[in-house]
């Protein structure tokens, strides 16, 4: 038993009462008993499916039942339910959207249009479907590949970077002659070889809180190909403000994840990691390494759960978290669940606009450096090789593991991993300037506070480790 | 037909020009006796669309609920919606018609340069394919 509502419009189909009391122990039982007694109102708040109307909005008191149980939400009797339009608009006119497949891509989407669960409505669907891609590189180079290919009407790309000979081992979308080129560009070349009939919107730029609604805003969903924390809260975030769902991935070494957040009644990436780690403790690709094929198997998750969201069929990957083992050949689910607590997502959000995601992660605004300049706690790499050059005393630390000093090193340059220096700080002479390297500069920095809680009083950290020696003192030294 | 009273539209055209140039919204409420409606409150509200408000609207539906809620203790009735084109025609746009619903009077007010030009009111049909103009009798001054 509950009270219902009746918005004024349809008071006329439910016997001119503003409000009804029913029988029922859940919403979907109270709504069944409303069109019963009053079938008129039926046409006006179902489709012909028997689902609520798109713009249709049930409330059990002040909650949207979308966010309860849906349906099976119960009910007590002091509960009321209203029904509440949802109401927007605006000046511009949408494109009309297109009505039919040209033979061209009949042929060309032939093996979707066969199966029934795609059809022709399905493919239409993905025709008017928007899709924004975060990213170019490692997940975005299969994901774009193949949702071009599968027909998705308009894909967005936001990315800034350029194509590197250390993508080539992964990011597929781009080749050897690409190196050099901007990721968009190439990216663009390659969707467009695949698929002539897509459109793609490139968005030259780095996600960030003053853009990203309306980047967004311009699309029905996001798959996040990104690799470090401030943009996926970024992209988090945005995704739950605007109601836009986020299909997640990431890898790392041999293991990946991929889930689909900000769905609706679904949890968001907060619920699951509602604090970034501490910067520095997750190490990036770059650091840590990667598969190569690893991406393509992520990427294609999301690519799938994109294009299933797009055709409104089979289950979405929504509430688990799909875990990917290459090593051992397994996949895993854990199970997700949205957190009524969350900051963003919860039922009383505390963060309702976008933050600054590099200060909510602790990285430290980029000062511009002057260079060469060597501070009480860093050096540059070129007052290294002059150092070495005037044949001053200092005990140059590379702090890297062994394998990757089997790549490259530098010369005179001494190998301590950071996990090993603890135990192996008594080979270094406190009376002795310390230089630590690594191969960016990350590592070899803890490495200094390390040895500086140790007691040791002059420790330097080479800036951009032993890329920027390759870059400034020895190009012979190769980068990877 | 729609009729609005001096003190609603007071407000519904002070909420127009304030938010210039990007479009408002909010909500109309009053009485309906047979064929007429008789609007005698204007509920200004927030524009929740998320990206650029210059051509775009979105109502809370929790703001909506609300201001129901606030008619029904008063004894009237939630009437309609109303919101803005800034420097653009008060018509109803393919955005307007596909985001609407069937059950309410939708005004549109046009504002030019900050100023507020004209108004159109329209009854969008059971399916929202088509939207007919319903007579808008406002104060004019």
């Amino acid at each position: 038993m509950a009270k219902i509502l009746i918005p004024t419009p349809l008071r006329q189909f439910a016997g001119k009462q503003d409000s009804v009391d029913l029988t029922g122990s859940t919403v979907g039982e109270v709504l069944t008993s409303l069109t019963t007694q009053f079938p008129d109102l039926r046409k006006q708040i179902f489709n012909d499916e028997g689902k609520l109307r798109s713009f249709v909005n049930v409330y059990l008191n002040d909650e949207d039942i979308r966010y309860l149980k849906k349906d099976a939400t119960p009910v007590a009797s002091t509960d009321t339910l209203s029904i509440v339009p949802s109401i927007a608009g605006g000046a511009v006119g949408v494109a009309e959207p297109p009505a039919a497949l040209s033979n061209d891509e009949i042929l060309r989407y032939s093996r979707h249009l066969i199966m029934p669960e795609v059809g022709m409505d399905g493919q239409l669907k993905l025709k008017n479907a928007k899709v924004l891609m975060v990213g170019a590189g490692g997940l975005g180079a299969p994901l774009g590949m193949y949702l071009a290919a599968a027909g998705v009407g308009r894909i967005g790309i936001v990315d800034f970077d350029v194509v590197d000979f250390t993508n080539l081992q992964r990011q597929v979308i781009h080749g050897t002659k690409d190196v050099g080129k901007k990721k968009l560009d190439s990216a663009a070349e390659t969707m467009l070889d695949i698929n002539p009939y897509v459109k793609i919107d490139k968005h030259e730029t780095a996600l960030t809180s003053a853009n990203a609604l309306d980047i967004i805003a311009g699309y029905d969903m996001v798959v996040d190909g990104t690799d470090n924390f401030p943009t996926r809260y970024l992209v988090n975030d945005a995704c739950v403000i605007l109601k836009k769902p986020n299909v997640y991935g990431s890898i790392f070494r041999f293991e990946g994840q991929a889930t689909v957040f900000a769905y609706p009644g679904g949890p968001c990436y907060r619920c699951l990691y509602p604090e970034p780690p501490p910067p520095g403790l997750v190490p990036s690709c770059a650091e840590g390494g990667v598969l190569g094929i690893l991406p393509g198997i992520i990427g294609l998750v999301q690519a799938t759960e994109a294009v299933k969201l797009i055709l409104g069929t089979g289950e979405p990957l929504v509430g688990r978290l799909m875990l990917y083992d290459a090593l051992a050949m397994r996949f895993r689910e854990l199970k997700l669940r949205r957190n009524p607590e969350c900051p963003v997502c919860g039922d009383h959000p505390t963060v309702t606009k976008l933050i600054d995601y590099d200060q909510f992660c602790g990285i430290p605004r980029k000062e511009p450096v002057a260079v060469s300049t060597a501070s009480e706690t860093e050096i540059d790499p070129l007052a290294v090789k002059s150092m070495q050059d005037r044949g001053e005393k200092f005990q140059l630390v590379d702090v890297r593991e062994p394998h990757e000093y089997q790549i490259c090193s530098i010369p005179g340059a001494v190998l301590i991993p950071l996990g090993d220096l603890p135990k192996r700080v008594n080979e270094l002479d406190p009376d002795v300037e310390i230089v630590a390297h690594c191969k960016m500069g990350g590592r070899s920095a803890k490495a200094c506070d390390l040895l500086r809680q140790a007691g040791f009083r002059r420790v330097k950290n080479m800036t951009g480790g032993i890329l920027a020696w390759s870059d400034k003192v020895d190009p012979r030294v190769p980068k990877y | 037909m729609i009729k609005i009273t001096d003190e609603a539209w007071k407000v519904m055209v002070a909420h127009a020009e304030g938010k210039f140039p990007n479009e408002c919204c909010g909500a109309m409420i009053g009485r309906i006796a047979d064929d007429s409606k008789n609007v005698t409150a204007a509920v200004p509200m927030e524009n929740a669309y998320a990206g650029e408000q210059g051509a775009r609207y979105e109502l809370r539906p929790e703001d909506l609920l609300q201001a129901d809620r606030s008619a029904r203790a008063a004894g009237l009735d939630l009437i309609g919606i109303f919101h803005s084109h800034p420097d653009c025609d008060a018509y109803f746009s393919k955005t307007d018609l596909e985001n609407s619903c069937p059950w309410y009077s939708f005004v549109v007010l046009s504002v030019k340069g900050g100023r507020f030009d004209h108004a159109a009111s329209f009854l969008p049909n059971a399916d929202q394919t088509v939207a007919e103009k319903e007579e808008l009798i406002w104060p004019k001054s």
